[in-house]
This record gives C-alpha cells, structure tokens and sequence, in this order.
C-alpha cells in the first residue's frame, strides 16, 4: 500500500465527483466539507464511469449514471440493483492542502 | 448468474459445508446482458464480465465444475449424476437451469452465419465476424435482446434490420405506448424495424445471405441472429418432481420448491412477490436472478431469508439505457413526466390509479425517488407524478 498525491483539496470541488487516479487505480473523488472520499471509478455492474455520476447528499453516495444504483463513500455498497457488489473503498489522508490516497 | 450467486454467498454468510457449482458451459460463470450489448461489438472488457476471478473459487472452497451438466438428481438419495459419470451428494441443491433459447421451424436457421446470443461462445462467434468490417446484420426477433444487438451494431458501423412478426415489438413488456418510443429512439439511429411480418426462412447455399420474409420480400445479410425469445430449462426440476406454476418451478419465499431441500432460482423460477398481482411470477432478468440466488444461500446457511426484493432491470440499446422498477402490464394506464422524449423522460405505469412501475430514460433523480416511493409504500396522483416540479422523494418521506 501506497500514499499517492491525487492533487490539492481545490482540486475536489464539494460534493461533485471527480475523477482522479493514482498509480494506474482509477478513482472517483468526492470532497464534503473537509473530508475526501475515495472509491473506485469503475461501476460493479456494467462499465460506466460512477466520477460522471451524481453526489447524492443525503445517502452520502455516489450514483451511477447509467443505471442507479447509488455506492455508498464509506462502505462502498450499493443502496439498490442492478449493482450486487461494493465499490472498493481507498482511506485517504489530507496533508495540509495535499490530498493523499493509499491505493 | 443465479447458480454463481448462490455459491458466492453461501460463503460470504458463513456456510461452512461442501459446495458444488455444476454449469455445462465451458466458460467460467458470467454476466449474461453484456453479450448483446458491449460483447458482439468487442468494446467489453471480458476480465470484467466473467466474474468473479477462476481464482477466486479455490480460495472460498467453492468446487467449480465446468462443461459438465447434471442429467439426473434424486430427492430420496440426494444425489446429482454428472455428465462425466461423476456423482455428487447433497444436502441442498439449487436449480439455476435458466432459459434455452426456443425452437422455430424456420428452415435454414441451422446454416453457418446464423447466430443466436444467448452464450458467450455464440456472442463471441458474432463479434468475430463483426470485427472484419462492416456488415449488415438481419436480426429475427425485436424484443429486447434483438432491439440491443442492432442498436449496439448501427453504433459501430454496422446496419441492421430486425424483423418482428408482432405488431409492436417490446410492447409486451413496455407497452404500447412506451414500446413505440423506444422503437422510434432506436430507428432514429438507423435501425431498420419490419414489425409484424414473419420470417419465412434463411437464404443462402452454404452460408446464411439473407432472409425471405413472409410477404415475400427478401432482406440480404451478412449474419443473421436469431433472437425470438427462449424457454425455461425445467427438465432437471421436472425429474425430481417439483410443482410447477405460471411456467416455471413454483417456489416459497425462501426459493424452496415443493421438493425439501430442493431451491429453483433465477429464470426458472416462479416465486411470490408482493410487487405482483399474481400468486407466483417468472422474471427473466438479471438483478432477480441474482437476488435469488443470495436468498437461497441464506436460506441453506442461516434457515432464514426472503426474497422480497423490487423487480428491475435496464436494458441499454446503443447510447440508450432504459431502467424500469417495479411489475409492469401491457394494459397498465401510462403518464409521462417530461416530454416523452430523449434525453430525459419517464413513464409511470398505474393500475386501477395505483403506482405500478416506472420506465425512465436518463432521470436517475426520479428513479430514485419511485424506488422511495415503492418502499415508503406512497402512490402519489397521476397529476403528482406528471409534474417535473413535485420531488418524488419528498412525497415518499412524507409518507
Ligand atoms: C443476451 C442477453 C441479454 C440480457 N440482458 C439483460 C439485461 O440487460 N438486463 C437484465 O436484467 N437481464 C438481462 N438478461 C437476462 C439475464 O441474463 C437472465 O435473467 C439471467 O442470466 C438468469 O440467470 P439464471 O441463473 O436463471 O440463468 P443463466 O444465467 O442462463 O444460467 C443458467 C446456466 O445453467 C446452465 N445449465 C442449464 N442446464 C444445465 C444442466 N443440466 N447442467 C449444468 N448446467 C446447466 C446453462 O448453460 C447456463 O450456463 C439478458 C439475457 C441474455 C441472454
């Protein structure tokens, strides 16, 4: 396990997914308030990208844009099929402004 | 996908005992909706679609015996026999047969370059031909699976027709008035659609040229894929004496059949939902499948577990995807909310006034908000559903 650099805590603006990648792992990056999210950018189910889905504020997940099923940031499960299986979850750390993600 | 579910997650909820997954396929357990989608036209990633990892078996202790089929099970012994002889003992056995694709007496369909899409190898065998160049596909059938594969062929460079002998193509499930939407979203991207005219047989001296239609007329073709639909394997469930109903194998709650220890899961199986009308139902899609599968497995490892999941499924036809939640009917009264067109609408479908299912196109905010109402159990007005401005959501938490 690495400590990768994904960029400074501007880069992320609040509670939009955006899409980052450390060491070849793609990720979706969602900023609320001063804490960042990191989980897989890739959907279980079929292949969309969830960093082109919506934040969803009071499920404190990300949807996936082409058939919804929302991940949760902390746990990484889905709330609802198609989705069965979580997205892979990444801790991450902030370093004064620096964003880090063990990936 | 039921059958490899069900293995899954009978480790995941702790079973400690043997397990057996038994499939007559050669290829490792897969999603099956990619084939006609991201598979024929060779932009799937199949590391992704045959999953989980072959490894991944051996770590959970999960025995996968692959290209072999069951051909005979006994409820008194609790045996299974293999098709290479072998025999196996169980405890608890989970028929996850899925669906055959159906015969028709249309001569000619046995000829080279007439492809059905309901395995991988047959999928595979389509994206070979596909990735020498452009051809024009006729697809017989335009239900869902013939709908997706002309639609993902017209976006990579190729043409197609598809030919249905029904009137409407996917009005069975969608519905008429919803059917003929998706149907003019489809042809507005270059698929051509024969509605309500048969195939009479598949042309060609020793390779599939084209189809003659019942009219007479004559569609040339490089391929052609066969797509009318399937049936469900019930055979080894039969054998075992297994109640049947509504087309499949009758099961309670907890997938059990009317056979002890015997579960039926997946498309085979006609189970009871408080999301239907009906006593027991058969639903052909793959969250389902999938649903059924884990509550089998918990059923066996923990003696508890119910399905009682809301049916859904998507289908994506090019850069389409439709997703609908809930048991919808053909005669369901349908209101719209948006303009009934791309990019992004959706259709409620209401029986007796009564919130039913939804189909929407590129709305996830009010899927989310049907799917809260669903399980808030709120079925707004007509008038509520139909305005863009009323937040579903909101509706469902005020109960
Ligand atoms: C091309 C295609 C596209 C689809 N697209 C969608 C979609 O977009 N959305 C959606 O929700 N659903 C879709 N579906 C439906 C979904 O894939 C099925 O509902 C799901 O696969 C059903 O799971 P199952 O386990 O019941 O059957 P299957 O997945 O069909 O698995 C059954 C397996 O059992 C094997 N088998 C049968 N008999 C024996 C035996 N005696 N011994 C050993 N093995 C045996 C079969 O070869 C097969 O491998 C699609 C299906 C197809 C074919």
């Amino acid at each position: 396990m690495a400590q990768v650099s994904i960029g400074s805590l501007s880069d992320f603006p609040e509670g939009t997914p955006t899409f980052a990648e450390a060491d070849g792992t793609r990720l979706c990056i969602v900023r609320v308030g001063d804490t960042v999210h990191a989980i897989c950018d890739d959907c279980p189910h079929a292949e969309a990208s969830l960093s082109e889905g919506d934040f969803i504020a009071e499920d404190m997940a990300v949807e996936c844009p082409l058939h919804g099923s929302a991940f949760n940031l902390e746990s990484g499960d889905p709330d609802a099929p198609p989705a069965t299986e979580a997205v892979q979850v990444f801790p991450v750390t902030i370093d004064g402004d620096d964003v880090l993600v063990e990936v | 996908m039921a059958g490899r579910a069900a293995a899954v997650t009978l480790r995941r909820v702790g079973y400690q005992g043997e397990i057996v997954l038994v499939g007559d396929e050669t290829t490792p357990p897969y999603d099956r909706p990619p084939l006609s989608k991201s598979v024929i036209v060779g932009t799937a990633d199949l590391d992704k679609v045959i999953k989980p990892a072959l490894e991944t078996y051996a770590e959970d202790g999960i025995d996968l015996r692959l290209g072999v089929a069951v051909t005979a099970a006994d409820a008194t012994a609790r045996t299974a026999t293999l098709s290479d002889g072998a025999e196996v003992a169980w405890d608890a056995l989970v028929i996850a047969t899925g669906c055959a694709p159906r015969e028709v007496p249309i001569p000619g369909l046995d000829k080279p370059g007439v492809f059905r899409i309901t395995r991988m190898d047959e999928a595979l065998a389509i994206q070979a031909v596909l990735a020498s160049g452009p051809k024009r596909l006729a697809i017989i059938g335009g239900g869902f699976i013939g709908m997706e594969a002309a639609t993902a062929a017209v976006a990579h460079g190729h043409t197609a027709t598809v030919i249905e002998a029904a009137p409407e193509p996917m009005a069975r499930p969608l519905g008429l008035a919803v059917a003929e939407h998706v149907l003019r979203w489809a042809t507005d991207r270059g698929v051509e659609v024969l509605a309500g005219v048969g195939v009479e047989e598949v042309l060609g001296d020793d390779r599939a040229s084209g189809v003659k239609l019942a009219n007479g007329e004559i569609i040339d073709a490089d391929l052609v894929i066969c797509a009318i639909g399937q049936v469900p394997r019930l055979g080894l469930a039969q054998l075992l004496g297994c109640a049947e109903e509504a087309g499949g194998v009758r099961v309670d709650a907890s997938m059990q059949t009317s056979v002890e220890g015997v579960y039926a899961v997946g498309d085979i199986a006609a189970f009871p939902s408080k999301w239907a009308d009906e006593d027991r139902i058969r639903i052909e899609h793959a969250a389902v499948a999938i649903g059924h599968g884990q509550t089998a497995a918990e059923h066996i490892a923990t003696g508890e577990g119910l399905f009682e999941d809301l049916p859904s499924f998507w289908s994506d036809q090019g850069d389409i995807t439709l997703n609908m939640v809930g048991v919808a009917r053909p005669e369901d009264e349908i209101v719209w909310r948006g303009d009934r067109d791309l990019p992004a609408c959706t259709a409620f479908y209401l029986r007796d006034g009564v919130l039913r299912a939804a189909m929407s196109v590129g709305d996830m905010k009010t899927l989310r908000g049907v799917r809260k109402l669903f399980a808030a159990g709120v079925s707004p007005s007509a008038d509520q559903l139909a305005d863009p401005d009323v937040d579903l959501a909101a509706l469902a938490a005020a109960g």
